[in-house]
């Protein structure tokens, strides 16, 4: 046997008796240049979780300001100040608008995360929640990454706990994972030395699983980190998980360099996405979900992802007509049929969640409306360029 | 099937050889009894009887079909000429352009319909008038003109001062061949065994020429009619009439039905924008089977065999197709890329693809690159690419460290072989590049256009500059998907023909597959088995013409005629490429297609069996029409190949290292 089958049979192993992987296993599999076979094992444990289901959910976005007064070298939005040509702050009726101009439309699930806006009240924030509630009560509210609540509390001189007490309060479903980026400090120090430090993303998600609240975990890669802090990254992400239970899904984000300031750094590349993915699923054991976000690696190699480890692939997903609308260029929603269709394609079974992973509909196989070629551009053009929404640390952010 | 087919022949003689096979040899169905009645009527009304319900099957004018597009037509018959064919006739005192009123003959609207598209053509307006059948040439008087079709026009040789012969005339308008008449049937009539009946009629037929010859001539004789001599007759059906529908048969079809239409004008609408189409009846191709010598196969048991390098079945290859799992397929081929370029060196090329015509006679339903030779379209979008714009693209490829040209084109009737003679010879003149140019497609339009065989064609070709051949215009070599997808383009025989004839020449030359045309997996198999099976005959033969790569990609839909959706996915086209990487076991180099896929699925296709990243983009006008829009530079690509965990090296188009 190589030392390459032996290292495989022995982190085969690993898997089957549920020993959770070491840091070198991780890196290990990082470095393995068989991507397959890497993608073959993410795949078994990903099928031994939850068979061919893979999750969607139908949400919308909303960045409610996009002023921020974080340095964040990888974020297009970073030190944006009230005033500027492109910075812009919602009031509270056009967030309402944002749910009116929906009416009737299904819509299970707002995703909102905002710049760290140096003047607004911290009412404003509370009202945000309170006035989309009043429009759908039944409407999810996934709201705040870790960082925003840190700066909530910084800013307005009170505990983690308070924050959240208020904004659930005020009608909080559940936290996003964004502004983890990546922990390591030696990294951290140059992507964003100004906002929440690891232990403090940490501690806020640790608050906040205490008090009942489910939140999600991201890894931004493909900056100055090296393989070992990603890895170093998921280990913390597992050993807090391993403490409180409350992470629903990893999602990892790879970086777009364009219109910011870590510009000359390449692209992120397929494979580094896939395996990526591959390890991130083989190394959290303890977090129950992988999301394969499309809107970030493009169409293909979302779906591509569902083979290497990935069990979601996000939301945004909106009624054909508004999808149609987004034309062309930029498909920022998917359509429904699209969407499981690219599931099917992918041999796997489509499942629409809440944001709790509770079953709203499951693909029954049944002929999916053909959309006519031509309309249908997201992925049977290719055309679907990487990036096109910013990566903004706090700002699009799940 | 109990019931026989009501089949209606015409009465001309040049339909004898399709039509008395029926009579005199009836075909029988599996179950013993006749598949067809056969009855004879004028051409006009085999079409009305067909329309009306009274016949299930009918040699009708092929113009019908502008108002039946639904009729099933079947494949490879026809009644056609290539040039003269002496019985559609415009006779006259006078010359065409003095003409003020024919008579027409109101046997055939498809004739009377050509007359009207040449008339169109020369800008001449003459009164139309319909006459019976065989009585136009009687009522001719001084100014007049009568359109005489079928057997009466023999008769008229020597009567008239002027006589136009229209399948001439046409050929001289368009340097195509005119199609007269089709086997059609009503939808869901023609099952694979008639189909193929009717088929197999012309061919023997076809043997029985100077018999039919003899009896025409002495039934005629016995009439007291006059008769020409029976080898007249012979000679006739012989070289003036054509029984097959060719690639260049069905160009010209589609020429002649794209002018009917126009001059018919708006009433001739269809409704949707599939202006001119010819639905093929199935051929039933048996779906292949899973099973080898009668054996099950173990999906394991094939994998390992796979990864092994031996060499796979067809059923063997259907069955990884259906049932292996993606990564499993492409840890196999990424195992067989690994033992065929064990240097883990990954090559690209730097040339540029230039499109010089976008100008075609083909209409294939998946292009929406071409314009047609004739029409308001052809006016407004037509280019062929001058010698100015030549050289700039030229010189900008040279100036990137382009090596090479991929010099592809639609069949553009206007260019002629020596057109692209001066152009590789100017080429080879002025600049440093390579020529990989013109697919099979241009090929055989080419010796068509010429009337020269296809090896001629290429040996011009290489001697003015030509070095390889890409292999463009395959798509998916199963004719049942050609029919249905390219109507008018040549067969799946005719494309392996020329890379047949390129190869023996000692010319290399690479092949393709589109997919996403609603396919099974046997016609893809049935793709790549072809393919390996011309290059194990091309590898047996001295000289090194062979295939040196293999590239597949998803069909882009967008803008395209073509209505129908399929899984065009990266996942397919994954399991696609590793499954090409695991059955062409001897074609040595892959290539995966970034342009259409991105590259970031790119860079993942060369841990599923690639080799090759292709080339930078320079240009790519078709697929790019339909959507595809990415553009890499060298240093882009040297990126996504070292993330791959290769190490990146230019090459040629014959695979040779740069350094």
């Amino acid at each position: 046997m190589t030392p390459t089958r032996a290292r495989l049979a022995e982190i085969e192993t690993k898997l089957d008796d549920g020993t959770p992987l070491s840091f070198d296993d991780g890196v290990w599999l990082y470095r393995t240049p068989d991507l397959c076979t890497l993608g073959a094992l993410a795949n078994r444990v990903r099928e031994r979780k939850h068979g061919e289901r893979t999750y969607f959910n139908v949400n919308f976005h909303i960045n409610a300001t996009n002023v921020c007064h974080a340095d964040c070298k990888f974020c297009s939005f970073a030190r944006l100040q009230p005033g500027m040509p492109q910075a812009y702050t919602m009031s509270l009726d056009d967030i309402r608008q944002k749910l009116v101009e929906r009416r009737g439309q299904h819509v299970t699930e707002i995703h909102i995360v905002n710049g760290l806006h140096p003047e607004l009240p911290w009412s404003y924030f509370k009202d945000t929640l309170r006035v989309l509630k009043a429009e759908r009560p039944e409407i999810h509210l996934k709201a705040y990454t870790a960082v925003e609540i840190h700066d909530f509390a910084r800013r307005y001189d009170m505990t983690y706990e308070q924050v959240l007490r208020e904004l659930i309060d005020a009608g909080l479903g559940s936290m996003p994972g964004g502004g983890a980026e990546i922990f390591a400090e030696r990294a951290r120090r140059k992507l964003c030395r100004d906002k929440a430090t690891a232990e403090q993303w940490l501690e806020v998600h640790r608050t906040a699983h205490r008090l009942g609240l489910r939140s999600n975990c991201t890894m931004l890669y493909g900056t100055v980190e090296t393989l070992e802090e990603r890895v170093d990254h998921m280990l913390r992400l597992r050993a807090l998980q391993a403490e409180t239970g409350g992470f629903q899904t990893f999602i990892p984000l790879s970086y777009h360099p364009e219109g910011n300031d870590l510009g000359k750094l390449p692209a992120p590349t397929g494979v580094d996405d896939l395996r990526t993915y591959a390890v991130a699923r083989l190394m959290l054991d303890n977090i129950e979900h992988i999301k394969a976000y499309w809107v970030m690696l493009g169409v293909k190699t979302a779906q591509i992802a569902l083979g290497f480890g990935a069990d979601d692939i996000d939301g945004t997903v909106q009624e054909e007509k508004v999808y149609h609308m987004a034309g062309a260029e930029t498909p920022q929603v998917l359509g429904r049929f699209e969407l499981v269709r690219l599931i099917r394609e992918a041999g796997r079974h489509a499942v629409e969640r809440d944001t709790l992973y509770r079953v709203l509909w499951e693909d029954d196989g049944a002929p999916l409306p053909e959309i006519r070629v031509g309309a249908s551009v997201p992925y049977s053009s290719g055309a679907t360029p990487r990036g096109h929404l910013p990566l903004a640390g706090a700002e699009a952010q799940p | 099937m109990s019931t026989a087919l009501r089949v209606l022949g015409v009465s001309f003689l040049n339909a004898r050889p399709l039509v008395e096979p029926l009579r005199s040899d009836p075909p029988l169905g599996e179950s013993g009894a006749p598949l067809f009645e056969v009855g004879e009527a004028l051409p006009s009304a085999c079409a009305a009887a067909l329309a009306a319900g009274d016949c299930d099957v009918a040699l009708v004018p092929v113009a019908t079909l502008l108002d039946n597009p639904q009729w099933e037509v079947v494949p490879d018959v026809a009644i056609a000429c290539r040039g003269a064919v002496q019985t559609v006739v415009v006779v006259a005192q006078r010359p065409l352009a003095a003409l003020s009123r024919i008579h027409l003959d109101g046997a055939s609207r498809s004739s009377a319909l050509l007359l009207r598209v040449l008339l169109a053509s020369q800008g001449l307006t003459p009164e139309l008038v319909v006459a019976p059948h065989g009585e136009g040439a009687s009522r001719v008087r001084a100014d007049e003109g009568a359109l005489v079709i079928g057997d009466a026009a023999f008769g008229l040789t020597g009567r008239f001062p002027h006589v136009v012969d229209l399948g001439a005339q046409w050929f001289h308008d368009t340097g195509m061949p005119m199609v007269f008449a089709l086997w059609a049937a009503r939808p869901g009539a023609l099952q694979p065994e008639h189909t193929r009946a009717l088929q197999q009629a012309k061919l023997r037929g076809r043997t029985r020429i100077e018999a039919y010859a003899a009896d025409y001539a002495q039934a005629r004789r016995a009439r007291g009619e006059l008769a020409l001599p029976e080898a007249d007759y012979a000679r006739y059906l012989r070289h003036a009439i054509r029984y097959d529908l060719d690639a260049w048969e069905r160009e010209g079809l589609a020429e002649y039905l794209t002018r009917a239409r126009a001059v018919l004008g708006a009433a001739a609408e269809p409704e949707d924008d599939d202006v001119v189409h010819v639905h093929f009846a199935d051929l039933g191709y048996a779906p292949l089977r899973r099973r080898s010598s009668g054996r099950a196969l173990s999906l394991s048991q094939t994998l390992d065999k796979a990864r092994a390098g031996e060499r796979l079945e067809l059923a063997e290859g259907l069955l990884l197709y259906d049932e292996a799992d993606l990564l499993e397929l492409g840890a196999a081929a990424d195992a067989r890329r690994a033992a065929l370029h064990p240097d883990g060196v990954v090559t690209y090329i730097i040339d540029r693809n230039v499109n010089y015509t976008n100008v075609c006679t083909a209409r294939c339903k998946f292009c929406n690159f071409y314009v047609p030779p004739s029409g308001k379209a052809h006016d407004q979008g037509a280019y062929v690419l001058s010698r100015e714009t030549l050289t700039q693209k030229f010189r900008e490829t040279e100036a990137l460290g382009g090596i090479q040209i991929l010099l592809q084109g639609g069949l553009n009737p206007a260019l002629r072989l020596s057109w692209y003679e001066d152009l590789f010879r100017w080429t080879k003149t002025n600049f440093r590049l390579a020529l990989h140019a013109l697919s099979p497609t241009e090929i055989i339009h080419l010796a068509h256009l010429e009337q020269l065989d296809i090896r001629e064609v290429l040996l011009r070709l290489r001697a003015a500059g030509m070095d390889s051949l890409p292999g463009g215009g395959a798509e998916l070599l199963h004719d049942e998907i050609r029919n249905r997808i390219s109507p008018f383009k040549n067969t799946t025989d005719e494309w392996l023909e020329v890379m047949r004839q390129a190869h023996a020449i000692g010319m290399r030359t690479t092949c393709t597959m589109v997919f996403g045309f609603q396919e099974r997996g046997d016609h893809i198999l049935t793709h790549l088995d072809r393919l390996r099976a011309l290059q194990d005959e091309s590898l047996a033969r001295e000289g090194g013409g062979a295939f040196t790569a293999f590239i597949t990609w998803p069909f882009q839909a967008e803008g395209t005629r073509l209505k129908l959706r399929d899984d065009t996915s990266a996942w397919r086209y994954l399991r696609i490429q590793a499954l090409a990487r695991l059955y062409l076991d001897n074609v040595p180099n892959l290539q995966v297609s970034w342009p259409t896929l991105g590259p970031e699925v790119g860079e993942v296709a060369l841990r599923f069996g690639a080799n090759d990243f292709g080339s930078v983009m320079i240009e790519e006008n078709v697929v790019s029409q339909a959507g595809a829009h990415f553009m890499l530079t060298a240093a882009d690509i040297e990126h996504h190949i070292r993330q791959a965990g290769f190490v990146p090296a230019r090459r040629t188009m014959r695979y040779e290292r740069l350094a």
